[in-house]
């Protein structure tokens, strides 16, 4: 394979970059009112949120991306591909990243919370200064893998148009008939994309660990 | 013990009652001094049609230190949760100094902010903040709740650390503490907001007896300092010789209350009797 062949995929990493990144960064935000509405005390907005999410995780990646970009994008209002990626693959980020701080808060003692009602600490204090960054310590392994799941996941927006990573070895196998080498070097995108993540998620882990010895 | 100063003497702490309320710089006029700190009318607790507090009526002295003791199950950490609402009662009132709240009307936020104020908790399991460091266990709330500066908090943080023998671990984080080092760090904590009442739920039941030894230690000497304290507790020696008042539970109900030395060696009902020895051939 040629060089020009390498950059012709080397093209489509910044797109998946950006759609990992931005919709794990959607996600990431959107799910913390999220989880709040799912562990909210009003009935109705428990169940809505709880809907919702089943909903959102309940149907594929791909349909979401058709039913924004082809059934929204076409009649309702005009979306790029990119954007439309990005949006039905911040959707289902938001609600997962909702079930990850929802398992995380699980995990945290009661104790904790009735330490934080006795010494009078307040909601927002015992949210921002006790729950949240133990939570926080919790839900880093769980969100580290799903980001890289997301990153794989994001090879769906090729079916739309964006030309990522997936997309552009697509087009290079059809041109020069060399699939096998074209996706192998691809897939090997993948795998370099992960190591990071991965990586960064075992220090960060080991560090708090170390920190907080419990 | 890492630098405590304290030690279990024997006998009664050499403290009256007055000259306990003269260390708190409470009024020691006799009238005002005989009004209860904390009184608790008819309150009751019900979970379903579970009656787990029957009616319990309650006066504790400022200064008193008051054991509660019981089987398992008699409705003991049930009380003391349901004085500082952390499990709101259904039924009765509860008064502490000037704050009165009714069960039968939903306590506002600020009402309760107030209550808890005056109130200071020890749990069984310590519940401190294993991811803050111990210095700053101690001094969260102070800032939060009583909206002291970090200096501030932190000063007190300090004394209140050195008085249960703990200076020395301030920086170090809470895992990395004996149980009975984080007991005694989570009394420092709840001591630092002022509290005029201090509520113990068996804090030295899930310590080994020597470790429970050090909190017990910590306790007698604060009770020496004049603090109203209500102890839940399965430690017979402290309900005997550290407390003014024993009082038994039983079925979510009051069975006997008194002295301490009149309940422990001479106990007048019959279940109060079977009771205690049940307790003592264990
Ligand atoms: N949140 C709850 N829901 C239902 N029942 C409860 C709840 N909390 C306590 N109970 C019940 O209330 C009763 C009294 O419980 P409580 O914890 O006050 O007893 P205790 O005297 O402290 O016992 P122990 O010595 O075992 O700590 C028990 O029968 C318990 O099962
Ligand atoms: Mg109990």
């Amino acid at each position: 394979m040629s060089t020009a062949d390498l950059f012709a995929i080397l093209r489509g990493l910044p797109w998946t970059v950006a759609l990992t990144l931005g919709a794990f960064l959607a996600g990431a935000v959107l799910g913390v009112p999220l989880v709040a509405a799912r562990q909210s005390r009003i009935l109705p907005v428990r169940f809505v949120a709880m809907i919702f999410i089943q909903i959102v995780r309940g149907i594929p990646p791909i349909l979401w991306l058709f039913i924004i970009f082809f059934g929204l994008g076409m009649s309702v209002f005009p979306i790029s591909p990119f954007n439309a990626a990005i949006a039905g693959l911040g959707l289902i980020a938001a609600a997962n990243m909702a079930e990850i701080y929802r398992g995380a808060l699980a995990s945290i003692h009661f104790g904790q919370w009735e330490a934080s009602l006795a010494l009078n600490l307040g909601r927002w204090s015992t949210l921002t200064d006790v729950v949240a960054p133990q939570a926080f310590r919790v839900a880093l392994p769980s969100a580290a893998s799903y980001l890289i799941g997301l990153m794989k996941e994001t090879a769906v927006a090729s079916t739309i148009g964006v030309s990522e990573l997936a997309f552009q070895g697509n087009q290079l196998s059809q041109l020069t008939f060399r699939g096998l080498e074209v996706f192998a070097l691809v897939g090997m995108f993948y795998i370099l994309l992960s190591l990071p993540v991965a990586w960064l998620s075992r220090v960060a882990d080991s560090y708090l660990q170390a920190k907080v010895a419990r | 013990m890492d630098g405590a100063v304290l030690h279990l003497g024997s006998g009664k702490p050499t403290m009256t009652e007055d000259d306990a309320l003269a260390a708190k710089g409470a009024p020691s006029e006799k009238g005002q001094a005989r009004k209860p700190l904390i009184k608790l009318d008819k309150l009751s607790k019900h979970y379903g049609n579970h009656t787990v507090l029957d009616g319990i009526d309650l006066e504790v002295m400022p200064g008193e230190v008051l054991a509660i003791i019981g089987p398992s199950g008699s409705g003991k950490s049930t009380l003391l949760r349901c004085i500082n609402y952390l499990e709101p009662p259904d039924g009765g009132h509860v008064t502490i100094g000037d704050i009165s709240l009714n069960a039968a009307a939903a306590a506002g936020r600020s009402e309760l902010s107030t209550l808890r104020r005056s109130v200071g908790m020890v749990f069984q399991s310590f519940n401190l903040f294993p991811h803050m460091t111990v210095l700053r266990n101690v001094s969260l709330a102070q800032e939060r709740a009583l909206g002291r500066s970090r200096k501030n908090a932190d000063e007190r943080s300090m004394q209140l650390l050195s008085r249960v023998g703990l200076a020395d671990k301030a920086e170090q984080f809470p895992g990395r503490c004996s149980g009975g080092q984080q007991q005694r760090i989570a009394i420092a904590r709840a001591l630092a907001l002022d509290p005029d009442v201090m509520l113990f739920d068996e804090p030295t039941s899930a310590l080994d007896p020597e470790l429970g030894l050090e909190v017990l230690a910590v306790m007698r000497e604060l009770a020496e300092t004049g603090m109203t304290m209500i102890v839940v507790t399965h430690e017979m020696s402290f309900a005997e010789n550290v407390s003014d008042t024993v009082m038994i539970m039983a079925d979510g109900k009051i069975i006997e209350k008194g002295p301490s030395q009149d309940v422990m060696r001479n106990p007048q009902q019959e279940r109060t009797k079977r009771f205690l020895r049940a307790v003592h051939d264990r």
